[in-house]
């Protein structure tokens, strides 16, 4: 009988992360949903000399690296789209603090792919010709890189293609709009790559912004495109996005978006960003005082809530979850 | 002479132009930011059955409440009718050569296409990789689209400092060297069609694959182009104007835009 998971944030970064640790990013692109609140939880815990693996960069790379905790990063897109340049990535790319290894969005999903199938590597026909291939940030003395995106011969035609290695991150929190104490998960939006991304680690958590009555899951099981058992681990903590979006649940919060970037682009001002937005809250209930009420009641206007509608009647409440907390922390 | 003068700006005219490019039917994959309102224009004034979707997997969405803030944005959530992920969008249908076109942003381009969006290097990067002294935002899905799509329509604002002679860095292959360099890595995309900017339209010769200015715009110029182009443009012998957007198209266009992210000059 599978067991249920859920355990507190700052229980699922001590347990599951270290200093160095390869920590992929389960998102729906830059700016949509993503566990921002486990980046905060990772400064808070102290954690550094990250390896991160994110699809594309977000607001949580932007500030991890930031705030100087990442070493290497491997990334697809790493702005903000509309937002812009990611601040806090670009100055620690470009004080050689952040070794960034580039590839494009499709070549990073495919690697995710090459590691849930558990192959060397997937072949392909994009990035090639490209300076993604020529160049490595991980091996600059290398050029044209042979390291990164060697060529291979299709055995059967004869073709030329990439070979793309596969990736298998040590630990992945994965952004979901709702999973079941079990570790069964429902994501509203794209899925980006976490369905790829939930095989390819080797652990797995789970950041939840409801939690909701297994039964909610035989209802639509065909939604389920993460079954509890690939996961390790469920933490809930509404708003885990903020302040991006959560479609179903929460619009990106425009104003935080460009506030905390702005704060990002250099030292002083992120120093001053962390001790107001990352160290600063103690509870969940103060994290929720900290994005403010009447920012909450704006961003939870959202014209994609109808899409939660199907599950609401499932929906467990806080105290049910707390009680879930204690047992799974037991 | 109508003398009414219609008021539009030249981010409206390049999306128009863009737009243009469109047809019926045509399956389409939008980035984000402008080529995403030149896409869904082009699907609410004269492509009502182009298939569109975003690199993330989003199908059967129009925008609504304005620009998307990012191409998985509520924006576009809020009316899908389907909503897969990046190995089905970018893999499925762009890399496997179903898709027919793409639209795609540049920082920076040069006369054969390649676009560049990942960093800007005081001279050349050398042997030895270095970061670059600023780091733009990579290559994103665009790589993706510009080895797959059946052709590539590249927006870009007509600065001098956006069109060099050779990008620094490749992020997105357009022509590569010219010629036939292109054909040599057998990607499955046929490649630029045409860069269309804030003052005209370029298209790649057919066997130099450089890029010549084949129409300017009501407002612009071929000189004016030309010492906006860190290149020495060439001029198509049939260069001509564009027709300026018609009434038809500036209420489609502001349908879409409606916050009016290409109003702001």
């Amino acid at each position: 009988m599978p067991q249920p998971k859920l355990i507190s944030l700052a229980a699922a970064v001590d347990r599951f992360t270290q200093n160095g640790v390869q920590y992929a990013s389960g998102a729906a692109l830059p700016i949509g949903s993503d566990a921002i609140v486990f980046g905060r939880e990772l400064l808070r815990q102290g954690r550094n000399q990250l390896h991160a693996i994110f699809h594309c960069n977000s607001q949580q790379l932007n500030l991890l690296a930031g705030a100087g905790a990442v070493d290497k990063a491997e990334c697809g897109f790493s702005g903000l789209e509309v937002f812009g340049f990611a601040n806090g990535l670009r100055r620690a790319v470009e004080t050689g603090a952040t070794q960034l290894e580039d590839y494009s969005n499709l070549a990073m999903a495919i690697r995710l792919f090459g590691g849930a199938m558990n192959w060397p590597f997937v072949p392909a026909t994009v990035n090639i010709g490209s300076d993604i291939q020529y160049r490595s940030a991980f091996s600059p003395e290398e050029y044209p890189a042979t390291s990164k995106i060697p060529m291979i011969t299709d055995p059967f035609s004869g073709r030329q293609l990439g070979a793309f290695q596969s990736l298998q991150p040590e630990v992945a929190a994965i952004h979901v709009s709702m999973a079941d104490p079990l570790g069964n998960a429902i994501m509203l939006g794209t899925e980006w790559s976490r369905f790829e991304l939930s095989r390819a680690a080797k652990k797995v958590i789970l950041v939840a912004d409801e939690i909701v009555h297994t039964d909610c899951m035989r209802q639509f099981p065909n939604l389920v495109r993460i079954p509890d058992i690939v996961v390790d681990a469920v933490v809930y903590w509404p708003f885990a996005a903020w302040p991006q979006s959560s479609p179903g649940l929460y619009d990106v919060d425009e104003d935080h978006m460009r506030s905390m970037n702005k704060a990002l682009a250099t030292e002083e001002t992120t120093q001053q960003y962390l001790k107001d937005y990352v160290f600063s809250y103690q509870s969940h209930r103060d994290y929720l005082g900290m994005i403010g009420n009447e920012t909450r009641e704006k961003i939870t206007q959202t014209e994609t809530s109808f899409l939660m509608d199907p599950y609401r009647k499932w929906i467990l409440s806080a105290d049910e979850i707390a009680k879930l907390v204690l047992e799974g922390e037991r | 002479m109508n003398s009414h003068k219609l008021e539009y700006t030249r981010q409206e005219m390049m999306a128009i132009a863009t737009g243009r490019e469109l047809r019926d039917g045509e399956l389409a994959i939008f980035g984000v930011g402008l080529s995403m309102l030149a896409g869904y224009f082009a699907q609410e004034h004269h492509a009502p059955n182009i298939r569109a979707m975003t690199e993330g997997g989003v199908y059967g969405a129009i925008p609504v409440g304005g620009l998307p803030w990012g191409i998985e944005c509520n924006r576009i959530s809020a009316n899908a009718t389907s909503f897969t992920n990046g190995v089905d969008a970018l893999g499925f249908l762009v890399a496997s050569g179903r898709c027919d076109v793409g639209i795609i942003g540049a920082a920076q381009v040069d006369k054969f296409g390649n676009v560049n969006t990942t960093g800007i290097w005081d001279g050349e990067i050398g042997e030895h990789y270095r970061a670059p002294k600023t780091r733009l935002t990579g290559a994103g899905g665009a790589n993706d689209i510009a080895c797959g799509a059946g052709r590539v329509l590249i927006m870009v604002a007509h600065e001098p400092k956006r069109f060099a002679e050779k990008v620094t860095y490749i992020s997105s292959p357009g022509y590569l060297d010219g010629g036939n360099t292109r054909e040599r890595y057998g990607f499955v995309g046929g490649g630029p069609s045409a860069i269309i900017t804030t003052l005209g339209i370029l298209r790649p010769n057919p066997d130099t694959k450089e890029f010549q200015l084949d129409a300017y715009y009501p407002f612009s110029n071929i000189e004016e182009i030309q010492s906006n182009t860190d290149w020495e443009l060439k001029v198509c012998p049939r260069v001509h104007v564009v027709p300026e957007p018609t009434v038809d198209e500036l209420k489609a266009l502001r349908k879409v835009d409606e916050t009016g992210a290409l109003r702001k000059q």
